[in-house]
């Protein structure tokens, strides 16, 4: 008996979440509203990049170099800086302003955190299009004798985190309040996630000024050149990408009671612990970037090696968290089965099918990501394709799938509308992950050929081996795929976000808040179980990388590599 | 809470969090384990003595230009390629061993009997590298030395169905200790954006 009892919510009813966010002030909504548009703005610009950038390096579009370059540093900044900083600066606000239930505090500094990202959002955006080429981490030694080039891309990035300051101090001042008017004792766990997560935003933003200050400065004559760019860029990257999982891991959570009324059944305290994890075994891992670094020391290299084993640590306990909650609720409930308690869940919600298959994608991004940070295998894997094969399981299908989720979810109580077409972007899901398996498969293959990722031309004068082009035409045929169904979840979501109609009709969720039975009793094995099945395939991955280390017709030691 | 399952137990959740940690295992299996226990020791067996660390200690980058230029002249063959045994073919020499090149003063490949690694220096720079071909023996080891000369590149190697990464910074000196263990063309190429022709940017190591 795989059915689960008294699982629909009634049709027409506003979930906590929904419910307050429709209450918002009007001035909240506006700027919520201009901040989710300029986000998606950003996606697309850096999606049409991406798009272009695959189908160039699968030989289906020729450029002249420069402007390759160009479509190169506008899909980075677009997609890496400006949507997922963007999406979660509205995102933290939103979900902030919902906890408090009384709207954004300190709104004139919200305000004045959205005008900044948005002109550093125009001067990234003007000079990645009109400058010289200089990828998305703005590296000034490839233009040192275009500082104007340097100089305003710096200028951007530094806009941007000044305006994420502005917005974390205003989701924090958002988050305390209640506790301030003697309304709450303690923070809830995603009351507590979210000041966490404001204050990584901080912490990012000084390593962005950090990086992108010297830059700024030696362009206008203020400094010298900045020739230690590239590891303050480690510092402040690593952050970067990390930050953005830890905002969906707590989207996550706020989904999962949105799409189910379940909460965390292992109580608040552990999941402050695990939001907590992020800031404690993020940060001191960011070494395993440095492994190709001539100049990196020993007990660097050896720390950095131990370190990069933790960095999952938080991730894997959190989504530990969620699925068991979720079983155990399910199975409460009635759910039987060994996996048929998923079946309950609401896929026919589009944030359902988004989430469920970030899910998917999270455990696919960290196989391949614990082969990359192994230091032994960096000097097989670094600076080739093998990188954006795996990332993009993370920045697509985790990432911006998961972002899209609350997007579907929020967007409709924030304007009114209508979620556009539910039944078919519930499908989109699966095509983004088919998608990204043809990517990742050939840029994972291709990387380990050593097919560099940051090429147009890869035939070297008839020199480089014969397969090289044909899984670059597959990495061009997985990113139309899945560009063309994220595509159309974007512009349902934008359709949404321009829907003025209101409708009764709401996408499905189901009500798992109280069980018949006792919440635990029950073995939950879904959780255990997929993990168990990751730590297999990351065996079975980094065994594959040894081996083909092994059997290369090389014996090399030193470069990144040293004892 | 007593009735729960262990699954659904906070200890047990906590503890799933950790799993990836288990990965030491497959490290340790291939001496890659970053600690004592397990083995630290390179993936790929050392052929010599010297080990080799990334920045190669105490050479300066005009040391290393003016070794670079000293080597690129001394071996230099008609076809524009750069044979470090060139001087040993000539005379009947021993194919295997070779003389450290900066150890031996400016004698480079005439003491073609000893163990010690025959020097190689690879100058990276935009948009080629010097020398762009270089003619080597399997079987040999060599101590490359490299670096960049203007702003980062790369000097990677395609290896068939694997390649060996190296990331050069401007002014600092990279030193890796190579063998060769099959003979072949081998495609050298840059892996680290640097400009607009980064794309043209290879060269060729040809392994008799």
């Amino acid at each position: 008996m795989d059915s689960i009892s008294t699982s629909v919510a009634r049709v027409g009813s506003r979930s906590r979440l929904t419910a307050r966010v429709a209450a918002l002030p009007g001035t909240d909504k506006a700027l919520l509203a201009l901040l989710f548009g300029a986000a998606l703005l950003a996606l697309v610009l850096g999606l049409v990049g991406g798009f272009v950038t695959a189908l160039a390096r699968a030989g289906a579009l020729a450029f002249f170099p420069d402007d390759a370059y160009r479509l190169l540093t506008l899909h980075g900044v677009s997609v890496f800086f400006y949507w997922l900083y963007l999406i979660q600066a509205v995102l933290m606000l939103v979900l902030a302003a919902a906890e408090n239930g009384r709207g954004l505090a300190l709104r004139p500094l919200a305000w004045t955190g959205a005008t900044l990202m948005l002109a550093g959002f125009g001067a990234s955006e003007w000079i990645s299009a009109t400058g010289t080429p200089l990828l998305y981490d703005g590296s000034p030694e490839l233009a040192a004798d275009d500082p104007r080039s340097v100089g305003f891309f710096a200028l951007g990035y530094l806009l941007l985190s000044a305006g994420l300051v502005a917005s974390a101090v205003s989701g924090i001042a958002t988050v305390l309040q209640p506790r301030l008017r003697g309304e709450a004792s303690e923070f809830t766990s995603i009351g507590f996630a979210l000041f966490a997560w404001a204050g990584f935003l901080v912490v990012s933003a000084i390593a962005a000024t950090n990086a992108f200050l010297p830059g700024l400065l030696w362009s206008l004559g203020a400094g010298p050149f900045p020739a230690d760019h590239g590891t303050e860029w480690h510092i402040l990257f690593h952050n970067l990408h990390y930050l953005p999982l830890m905002a969906t891991v707590l989207v996550w959570y706020v989904l999962s009671e949105q799409l189910t009324g379940v909460k965390s059944i292992h109580g608040a305290r552990l999941s402050k612990i695990v939001f907590a994890a992020y800031l404690v075994f993020v940060p001191p891992t960011s070494l395993y970037h440095m492994f190709l670094e001539p100049n990196l020391s020993e007990s660097v290299r050896v720390i950095g090696s131990l370190l990069s084993l933790f960095v999952s640590v938080p991730t894997l306990a959190a989504f530990a968290i969620i699925v068991s909650s979720l079983e155990a609720s399910a199975r409460a409930h009635g759910a039987t089965g060994f996996f048929g308690w998923m079946r309950g869940l609401p896929w026919r919600n589009p944030a359902m099918a988004n989430m469920g298959w970030a899910v998917v994608n999270m455990m696919l991004g960290i196989t391949f990501a614990f082969v990359l940070i192994q230091e032994k295998l960096a000097p097989m894997l670094s600076d080739t394709f093998f990188v954006p094969g795996y990332f993009h399981f993370f920045a697509v299908g985790v990432l911006t799938q998961t972002f899209l989720a609350a997007l579907m979810v929020i967007l409709p109580a924030l304007g009114g509308g209508t979620l556009w077409r539910p039944e078919l972007l519930r499908c989109m899901p699966a095509l983004v992950t088919i998608g990204l398996l043809v990517f990742g498969a050939a840029g994972i293959a291709a990387g380990f050929m050593g097919v560099p990722r940051r090429v147009f031309d890869i035939g070297y004068d008839g020199i480089a081996p014969a397969a090289w082009p044909v899984l670059m035409a597959l990495v061009g045929i997985g990113a139309t795929i899945f560009a063309i169904a994220l595509s159309v979840s974007v512009y349902g979501v934008v359709r949404t976000m321009l829907s003025l109609r209101p409708s009764l009709e709401q996408a499905p969720v189901v009500d798992w808040r109280t069980g018949s039975r006792g919440v635990g009793a029950a073995p939950a094995w879904t959780g255990p179980l997929s993990v168990a099945a990751l730590v297999a395939a990351m065996y079975v991955f980094t065994i594959v990388a040894f081996q083909l280390i092994q059997s290369s017709p090389i014996i090399a030691i030193g470069g990144g590599h040293g004892h | 809470m007593s009735e729960r399952h262990f699954t659904t137990r906070r200890g047990f959740i906590a503890a799933l969090g950790f799993s990836a940690v288990s990965l030491y295992g497959a490290w340790a299996a291939y001496g890659a384990a970053p600690l004592p226990f397990g083995g630290r020791k390179d993936a790929a067996p050392e052929p010599d003595a010297h080990g080799g660390h990334g920045a190669a200690a105490g050479m300066a980058p005009e040391e290393f230009r003016f070794e670079h230029d000293f080597f690129v002249q001394k071996y230099a063959q008609k076809d524009g390629s750069v044979n470090p045994h060139a001087d040993a073919d000539a005379h009947g020499g021993d194919a295997h061993g070779g003389h450290g090149h900066a150890d031996a003063g400016h004698d480079h490949g005439a003491e073609l009997t000893s163990v010690e690694p025959v020097d190689v220096y690879l100058m990276a720079q935009k948009f080629a590298y010097s020398p762009d071909v270089l003619r080597l023996k399997a079987g040999v080891p060599y101590r490359f030395r490299m670096m960049a000369d203007d702003i980062t590149h790369g000097a990677s190697i395609q290896l068939g169905s694997a390649s060996r990464i190296i990331r050069l910074r401007p002014n600092v000196v990279t030193e890796q200790s190579i063998t060769f263990t099959k003979p072949g063309e081998y495609l050298v190429y840059c892996t680290v954006y640097c400009g607009q022709a980064h794309d043209a940017m290879h060269g060729r190591i040809i392994v008799g």
